[in-house]
């Protein structure tokens, strides 16, 4: 299986790059090909909310940059993972600048799920989600932030399931564990 | 009670060049603070960082305010990176404590779903924000059906925003004298001005018609990433 990593870290942050590192590493170990994007290295332009994916040129950004590429390599993996920096509770803005240029995988269209609007799927199949956080000391409202903010892209991205981790000085085997359930239950134990 | 803020500056998230919501919602409250003796200023928070000198232009405007008032859309379940990007600069960057510490900041979030409870992880993100910045958390405002608004000035969005101005007025009146929003007020912010049928049968229509207007109205569908 294809894993693509979208690392939202900066080489000054804590973990980077060694959890990084530790991450693609243990994806080969297992077998699995590994696709990294260090999103501190490449201009992505913030997405301005055109809706020019969905009503222009629908299903692809009209801003032509490596954003239309992350989009592309995030419907087409088989298990896609957020590592970022926990940034008050939520990704930092080298990730977001990447995910907010995923909408044009999703259709404009509304559908009701669990009582509460969301956007139709473009696609027959989207990628489960792993988050990956990490934190230079242990903070359980940020923690926690972080846990819904995965929970709730998962349910707006279809994943078929999600997880999410938060990696403390110490901790660094909880990823090495997450990302083998991630891995089992998307089958490719 | 906490004496008022002196000097409020609000923070436009919203990366649209154009007309916002956010910028609409900012603007009346902004209004309700300016009546009550409150002076304002307004930032656009990406077109600010694009360059050295709108940074800091930003930094200097924010440090004179009292009270910070960031109007911005939801963007994937949080905030636009855009804004993201202003939080790490003002609480790593450039000392953020001693800058804010203080200070006092109200966030207003609005989605284009109809209900606004998907904005509660954004609100969440800036209540943390405020904390590690050393402010004053004010209150989070969020609404619901963004759509409907579409950028008009509130007071000419008519029956869509009555909820929308009224939370804003007792917004404006509790924090003009240094008290946090108003629960009433959060209420009613949130609170769904179309139903959820009305609003996602006139959005999906709309959808189909901006695509026929640029030619693309047999292509919505279309899956270029397919593999």
């Amino acid at each position: 299986m294809t894993i693509l990593v979208l690392n939202g870290g900066k080489k000054k942050d804590w973990g980077q790059p060694d959890i990084c590192a530790l991450l693609s590493s243990e994806i080969l170990s297992q077998g699995h090909s590994v696709d990294k994007i260090d999103l501190e290295d490449i201009p992505i332009a913030p997405c301005t909310g055109c809706f020019g994916c969905w009503v222009r040129s629908p299903g692809e950004c009209t801003i032509d940059d490596e954003g239309r590429n992350v989009a592309k390599a995030a419907i087409q993996c088989d298990l896609l993972v957020f590592l970022t920096p926990v940034t008050f509770g939520g990704y930092s803005s080298e990730l977001k600048k990447a995910v907010d240029r995923l909408i044009p995988n999703l259709s404009p269209f509304f559908v009701n799920i669990g009582g509460e609007t969301h956007h139709r799927p473009r696609y027959t199949r989207y990628p489960p989600i792993l988050g990956v956080g990490t934190l230079e000391e242990p903070d359980p409202e940020k923690e926690s932030i972080f846990r819904t903010l995965v929970g709730r892209n998962a349910v707006n991205y279809h994943s078929p399931f999600h997880d999410a981790v938060v990696i403390v000085p110490g901790r660094e085997h909880d990823l090495r564990e997450a990302l083998r359930q991630a891995v089992k239950k998307a089958g490719g134990a | 009670m906490m004496g008022g803020p002196g000097s409020a500056i609000l923070l436009v998230g919203s990366p649209k060049g154009g007309a916002s919501t956010s910028e609409a919602l900012g603007r009346y409250l902004l209004e309700g603070l300016e009546g009550r003796g409150v002076e304002t200023g307004v930032a656009h928070v990406l077109r600010s960082l694009r360059s050295e000198e709108g940074q800091r232009d930003l930094l200097r405007s924010v440090g004179a305010a009292g009270l910070l008032i960031l109007a911005a859309p939801l963007y994937v379940d949080s905030l636009p990176s855009g804004v993201t990007r202003m939080f790490e600069i003002f609480a790593t960057e450039h000392s953020g404590k001693d800058r804010l510490g203080g200070k006092r900041f109200v966030a207003l979030i609005n989605c284009g779903f109809p209900e606004a409870n998907h904005c509660d992880t954004a609100v969440d993100i800036c209540r943390c924000f405020a904390r590690e910045a050393g402010m004053e958390w004010a209150g989070g405002l969020s609404l619901g059906g963004g759509e409907a608004i579409g950028g008009k000035s509130l007071s000419e969005a008519g029956g869509v925003a009555r909820n929308a101005r009224k939370a804003l007025d007792m917004a404006a009146e509790a924090l003009a004298v240094g008290r946090p929003v108003p629960e009433e007020a959060v209420s009613l912010m949130a609170a769904q001005a179309v139903s959820t049928w009305l609003y996602t049968l006139i959005g999906d229509i709309g959808w189909r018609l901006k695509a026929r207007r640029h030619g693309a109205g047999s292509r919505l569908r279309d899956r270029p990433y397919r593999r």
